[in-house]
């Protein structure tokens, strides 16, 4: 009992004090502000209200924020694990709870403090394909993203005092110093050795990063294999037909043959995945607008594209006016010159400006207009 | 403004909450929740603590690059780890991560041990040191 009622007391390094936790906790503040802005940005661009219309420009924004979300995301572990060794001594404070306004404190500390650590585990192994948890990972990482956040603002009122005395005040001592050089060291480091996976004048540094850009069929990475999406036994099937239906004067049935002699255009666009890589590729196919045109469907319509896929989350996707009127968006028939591949969506797939990749549907075979 | 930024938090947590109620997995959330906690406060912390005892006597410079190998080791460990790797689709997880990682390690050591050279013959031609020999 004794043991524990002073062990608080017993940590001894230095190196902690008020002012290093207050720059470390400054950085945390930053760092998960972004990451719950861009996070946001990115569920509400594949869940958007049925009133919001993003626009298709800038085409790598989706890009930007998603790379900021994910190599911020893995630089912020450096900073928490820092911040919270920093601040350890205080989870055996004595006695534990001092009154109701103190517990409330410390309840509101523990769910950011395990928060922000579920965020972090949780989306760098989500990033590595490692789902070993029972939960869905983008409803459990979205909502928890709420209570970190929240709590992370009922931590800040009441830290505000300590933090506005040392936000501006240099840190004297040499040693604690030289601690929160080597914090940042670490951060940079870590996304040193990951941002290469998008940011393609880095690539060759990204050694530890789950992606290469420059890796996979045809020499660009693939999310869903055609052998996953359960479709590699009827890629090249002679009886596939490319329909467009629904709202439209004339609905289209096309061959494949009919897609290859359309007029076609070539685009420069990035794949960006919301795992956080991201790579850009040259398309070529049929602009969306013309065919939309061809088949008489209001400019104001919205779209839904269907994949040959037969289930699965991601089989279709919506496609918004200021998407599909783009000219850049394309349902494309070639990557970088070259037919798709199956696991690149042959025959045909979307491609559109600041998308995420996994609505960039592929193995098109419908276009519902609506 | 205080009670604004804790109706406004305790808002947000409660929404995080209700969204977790309804729409995911509350018993598993709640095992991964408390679990990173516990393996945090219970296993991470008194590992490093421990570690850190151990390299007390160790110079600035070897303890540093302990805390950035450390670090970036954890960042990356799911990845390092592998083991989403999946068979139909080899441009996931494509790099042999251990030895990457072994080379950032080793690396970043001999940066450490750059600066921590450095450092030295710049105290030996400083004049503190001059000082320092001739009293």
């Amino acid at each position: 009992m004794m043991f524990i009622q002073t062990l608080s007391a017993r940590f001894t390094s230095r190196l902690r004090s008020e002012q290093v936790s207050a720059r470390l906790g400054m950085w945390l503040g930053i760092s998960f502000t972004l990451a719950f802005a861009t996070g946001l940005f990115s569920h509400f661009t594949q869940h958007p209200p049925a009133w919001l219309l993003w626009p298709s420009r800038p085409v790598n924004l989706y890009r930007v924020t998603q790379g900021l979300h994910v190599i911020g995301g893995i630089a912020t572990v450096p900073l928490l694990l820092a911040k919270l060794w920093a601040v350890y001594p205080k989870l055996w404070q004595w006695p534990p709870l001092r009154s109701a306004g103190h517990a409330a404190e410390r309840l509101f500390v523990l769910l950011l403090v395990a928060g922000a650590l579920f965020q972090l585990v949780t989306g760098l192994m989500n990033i590595a394909y490692d789902y070993a948890w029972p939960f869905g990972f983008i409803q459990a990482h979205y909502w928890t993203a709420f209570i970190v956040y929240g709590a992370l603002v009922v931590h800040i009122v009441n830290e505000w005092a300590k933090l506005r005395r040392h936000l501006w005040t240099r840190v004297q001592d040499p040693d604690r110093r030289r601690f929160l050089y080597t914090i940042a060291a670490a951060c940079g480091v870590a996304a040193l050795v990951t941002a290469g996976e998008t940011v393609a004048p880095l690539g060759r540094l990204a050694v530890l990063a789950p992606r290469n850009p420059r890796i996979g069929s045809q020499g660009v990475p693939v999310n869903r294999s055609a052998l996953a999406a359960g479709i590699a036994g009827i890629i090249g099937d002679p009886g596939y037909r490319l329909v467009v239906t629904g709202a439209v004067r004339t609905p289209l049935s096309l061959t494949y043959a009919d897609l290859v002699r359309l007029p076609q255009h070539t685009v420069s666009l990035p794949i960006s995945c919301v795992e956080g890589w991201s790579v850009e590729c040259e398309w070529t196919g049929i602009r969306l607008r013309d065919l939309i045109a061809q088949a008489g469907g209001s400019p104001e319509a919205f779209l839904t594209v269907e994949s040959l896929e037969q289930s699965g989350y991601y089989r279709g996707s919506e496609i918004r006016p200021p998407h599909w009127n783009d000219p850049l968006t394309l349902l494309a028939l070639k990557i970088n010159g070259r037919t798709l591949d199956a696991d690149h969506g042959y025959p045909v797939r979307l491609i559109a400006p600041n998308r995420p990749g996994v609505m960039q549907t592929k193995w098109v075979t419908k276009v519902r207009v609506s | 403004m205080r009670w604004l930024g804790y109706a406004f938090g305790g808002a947000l947590v409660a929404l995080g909450f209700a969204g977790l109620l309804m729409d995911s997995d509350p018993p598993g959330w709640a095992l991964w929740f408390g679990g990173v906690l516990i393996a945090h406060d219970a296993v991470l912390v008194p590992a490093v603590l421990l570690a850190g005892v151990l390299v007390a006597r160790a110079g600035a410079a070897l303890r540093a690059w302990l805390i950035v190998a450390g670090l970036v080791t954890l960042a990356t460990l799911p990845t390092v780890l592998a083991l989403g790797r999946r068979a139909d689709n080899p441009s996931i997880l494509p790099h042999d991560y251990a030895l990457n990682l072994l080379i950032v390690l080793a690396g970043t050591g001999l940066v450490a041990a750059v600066i921590r050279l450095a450092g030295r013959l710049a105290y030996r031609r400083s004049p503190e040191r001059s000082r320092e020999r001739s009293q």
